[in-house]
């Protein structure tokens, strides 16, 4: 009976155009879709800023800061413009507008106070205003200190000692090409799990709570649910043939979705892994066996969720009030996961969904260990069995299924 | 065979319903202490108006609804206790029962009988003989969604008997039905009860009542103010028909209040 009860709850899916669409397709195009476009609009921007000419405002600059300035315009993608002081005003409102990128100040006598350094206290100031929430704006200070200024100071400094390699104190790591001691697998592992189980956890909800809500409170709206209750199936196997055929459903949209991820990864993997290297790691049988473990327990948890509520709603409107809450703290948990350092403490992979969620990123950077996996799955198989109890209960309550 | 024993059906009502029915109480008893039985082989009918609670003591019948208080038995089985036979025998058909409308006639029929235990054969040959009793056939490949209320119906009808079910149980049977198919549901009954079934019908609809039933319980208030064939009810209402007997039963009942706490 389990049987017919599953196989019908699948053809109702698989049958339906709208739904196979909505449930499946619809997903993982607007994820590919969505991640392709961002992916872009991010390869865009870094280049953009790369590429951008930055509109620098140098004033009471020194001769001797020309000449250097001369030297080196060709390598640097500055456009440098040498003013007065009237002018320092005006260029501020424009770096607020974002029309100049950075304006640079030398303080008066700057040349005769580096050149006396005997006999000052401090060095004398160069000042540079800019505005740190705008990326070129930012970007041009960060340049024009690296590829302009030291340099001038290195050129100071050469005068000063008399041999320009006297300016340099030690070089770090010049002949060290062994100095980066990294697992490439576990960097590229660490790189996914940034945002990856983050989006795996919100989708796994998304996808039960997709067609779940339809499954038991739309057959309670619709009336069809009394008319299965009249066939002499225990109410337990009709609960368990509409869980196990959401969580089936569920766990294919779900794939739908990854296969949608993965396939926008060459586009979008900048971004998706928060800049990291790129690149799937090498995980191991064992591991992909664990990821699909935890997984498929936290599928049972959402679907367990999403059924128990929905089978207390008299319509899927109810359901959909009630599941949208529960959807809220799903992703409150998946996003806290994201910006968490280090492996939590083993007592709380114990809790449902953020457990779950953790667990798959220690996965992913190579880190879980076997008691933590333990306790993840068997929670979420615990949690899952004491909802589909709460469930099979709720289908012997008439007040609730026949609304009575 | 039916045996009802002092059966009570109380609603809980929520807030929610206390304010739609306007009332102060939060319980609602829709049967109050009834008591009948039904053999094979005739047609019982439980006529009464609105809320009299038909619906209610037919729903206890086919194991949907639990008793507050008493004890029902269909062929001896509880229907609390062994509510999987029960269902087993019976066929329960009333307007509140949907078919998914996604699916066709033919699915709907094999998944019924699925889930009724019965062979792909069995099923092949009841779907044939309601299909074509019902006039099915013209609409079996269509999905339910597209078909016209009168349409739904006779499938409803069909599936509810799909497993030729030994107690058949319909609440308002002709509700729906335009006044050809309404004969021919009430001439299959006819035909059942031949075949040595038990029909339990619920109407408040006189004419049918009288047409179609052996035995009437009269249901008013929640509680049973006659019952037995309709020569005797209207010989101890000393009435000529069943509307007449039945408004002298409610005046009667008015005089003495209701079941309603």
């Amino acid at each position: 009976m389990f049987n017919v009860i599953l196989r019908k709850e699948l053809k109702r899916v698989f049958t339906d155009k709208r739904l196979i669409f909505s449930s499946f397709i619809l997903p993982a195009v607007s994820i590919f879709l969505t991640y392709i476009v961002l992916g872009m609009m991010f390869s865009n921007m870094v280049g953009d800023i790369r590429e951008h000419k930055a509109s620098v405002y140098v004033q009471n600059s020194p001769g001797s800061f020309r000449e250097y300035y001369d030297t080196i315009s060709n390598k640097v993608n500055m456009n440098i413009e040498f003013i007065e002081a009237d002018k320092i005003e005006s260029i501020k409102d424009s770096i607020l507008t974002g029309e100049a990128d950075l304006l640079v100040e030398f303080e008066n006598n700057f040349e005769a106070k580096t050149a006396g350094y005997l006999d000052r206290e401090v060095p004398p100031e160069i000042k540079t205003y800019y505005n740190p929430s705008e990326d070129y704006s930012k970007d041009a200070r960060g340049n024009f200190i690296d590829q302009v200024l030291n340099g001038y100071e290195r050129e100071i400094l050469a005068d000063r000692f008399g041999n320009i390699n006297y300016t340099t104190a030690f070089v770090i790591d010049r002949t060290n090409e062994e100095g980066v001691i990294v697992n490439e697998e576990k960097a590229k592992g660490k790189a996914l799990s940034m945002i990856v189980p983050m989006l795996i956890g919100i989708i796994l909800f998304s996808s039960a709570m997709g067609i779940g809500l339809d499954t038991i409170a739309g057959e309670k709206e619709r009336g069809t649910m009394s008319t299965l209750l009249l066939t002499p199936v225990k109410r337990e196997t009709i609960a368990l043939g509409k869980v196990a055929g959401l969580a089936v459903v569920a766990v294919i949209s779900a794939l739908c979705s990854f296969v949608g991820i993965m396939a926008s990864m060459p586009f979008a993997s900048n971004m998706l892994m928060a800049g990291g290297s790129g690149g799937i790691p090498e995980f191991t049988l064992g591991q992909y066996g664990q990821l699909l473990l935890i997984m498929l327990s936290l599928v049972g948890v959402n679907v367990g969720l999403v059924c128990l509520l929905s089978v207390r709603a008299r319509s899927v409107k109810e359901a959909g009030s009630y599941v949208a809450p529960v959807f809220m703290i799903v992703m409150v948990a998946a996003f806290s996961t994201m910006f968490a350092s280090g492996t939590p403490e083993t007592y709380k992979f114990a809790i449902p969904v953020y457990g779950s969620i953790s667990a798959i990123k220690a996965v992913l950077n190579f880190e879980l260990g076997i008691d933590q996996f333990m306790v993840t799955v068997i929670s979420s198989v615990v949690v899952t069995l004491i909802l589909i109890k709460a469930i099979t209960n709720t289908f012997n309550n008439e007040k609730i299924m026949l609304n009575a | 065979m039916i045996q009802v024993y002092n059966f009570t059906k109380i609603y809980k009502l929520s807030k929610k319903q206390m304010a739609k029915q306007k009332t102060k109480s939060n319980i609602k008893k829709a049967v109050d202490n009834i008591s009948f039985s039904a053999k094979k082989g005739e047609i019982f009918g439980l006529l009464g108006p609105n809320g009299a609670g038909k619906t209610t003591t037919l729903r206890s019948i086919a194991t949907l609804l639990k008793a507050t208080d008493g004890t029902i038995l269909v062929n001896g089985y509880d229907v609390v206790k062994d509510s999987t036979k029960v269902r087993r025998s019976i066929g329960f058909l009333t307007n509140e029962l949907k078919m998914d409308t996604h699916f066709t006639p033919g699915y709907t029929m094999a998944f019924f009988g699925s889930l009724h235990g019965l062979s792909r054969d069995k099923i092949e040959r009841r779907t044939e003989e309601l299909f074509s009793l019902f006039g099915i056939h013209a609409f079996a490949d269509k999905k339910i969604g597209d078909l016209s209320t009168g349409m739904k119906q006779k499938l409803s009808i069909a599936v509810s008997l799909v497993h030729d079910p030994e107690v058949v149980i319909f609440d308002e049977p002709t509700n729906g039905l335009d006044i050809i198919t309404a004969r021919t549901v009430t001439d299959y009954l006819r035909a059942l009860k031949e075949q040595g079934k038990l029909v339990i019908v619920s109407t408040h609809i006189m004419a049918v009542a009288s047409r179609l039933c052996d035995k009437l319980a009269i249901m008013i208030n929640g509680r049973i103010v006659a019952e037995g064939t309709i020569d005797k009810i209207l010989k101890d209402t000393k009435t000529a028909d069943l509307e007449d007997a039945f408004f002298e039963l409610y005046k009667e009942t008015a005089k003495g209040g209701n079941a309603d706490v």
